[in-house]
């Protein structure tokens, strides 16, 4: 039963990356590219967890998602940076 | 060039975040061998935290933390580990990397001294991989101009 949740969850935000996904390929501009993969990275860190749940083993993905957290968070500051200073990090 | 960014909340969550990033990729390589990670994903996560300082302070200011011939010298050292107790099992009569031979230097039985030793190497692999991936972003974000050609340029520039 709970798994189940999880699993429809999961697919529900599988989904909702696909609508990011279309944001960051067509989205008109660099700002709205940034933030429509910024936010694909933050779907992915909850569809670990979730798989974590499903497979009953949380403590192995929480770590796995918060190093993806990490590199999601100085990838977008990184590429904010490149943008504000047109060219140059 | 990287440059100082002139946003405080970047530089302030950046400075703060740093030692957290720290202690999470020591965590990733000590537990290595109970959960997802070691040696090389510790060391890109500790490489990424001077790669944050460096994105947001600056290249000079990060050049005082951690020098280029820094970086390199701790690549080289991170494999010296990795090459030396690798050697080390050589000399003691196993294999290259035969952790269970240690146990005779380390005083403890087999098993434990397979332990450590494969938590040595990962040690060493971290700390290699940490200053490759500076070493790498260093001559990214310079545009691959060194040092004394920089003094050259700007003399020339005079």
């Amino acid at each position: 039963m709970m798994s189940n949740f999880f699993l429809y969850l999961g697919m529900g935000l599988f989904t909702l990356v696909f609508l990011c996904l279309y944001r960051g390929v067509f989205g008109p501009g660099v700002l709205n590219r940034i933030a429509a993969i910024s936010a694909i990275g933050t779907k992915t860190l909850v569809i670990l967890l979730i798989m974590g749940f499903i497979y009953h083993r949380v403590e192995m993905f929480v770590d796995i998602s918060m190093v993806y957290a990490l590199l999601n968070f100085i990838g977008t500051i990184a590429a904010a940076k490149y943008l504000e200073n047109g060219g140059e990090i | 060039m990287t440059r100082v960014t002139d946003d405080i909340i970047i530089r302030t969550v950046a400075r703060v975040f740093m030692p957290f990033i720290q202690i999470y990729a020591l965590y990733v390589i000590m537990h290595g061998h109970h959960s997802p990670g070691g040696g090389f994903q510790g060391g890109v996560i500790l490489g990424a935290s001077f790669i944050l300082y460096l994105i947001t302070h600056g290249v000079e200011d990060a050049k005082k933390r951690m020098s280029e011939l820094r970086a390199g010298l701790f690549s080289s050292f991170g494999l010296l580990i990795y090459s030396g107790i690798g050697l080390l099992c050589l000399i003691m009569g196993g294999n290259y990397l035969d952790y269970g031979r240690l146990s005779t230097i380390l005083k403890v039985i087999p098993a434990q001294a397979r332990s450590l030793g494969i938590l040595g190497v990962e040690i060493g692999v971290g700390i290699t991989v940490m200053a490759v991936m500076l070493s790498i972003f260093f001559d990214i974000s310079t545009g691959g101009v060194l040092p004394e050609d920089e003094e050259g340029l700007e003399e020339n520039d005079e």
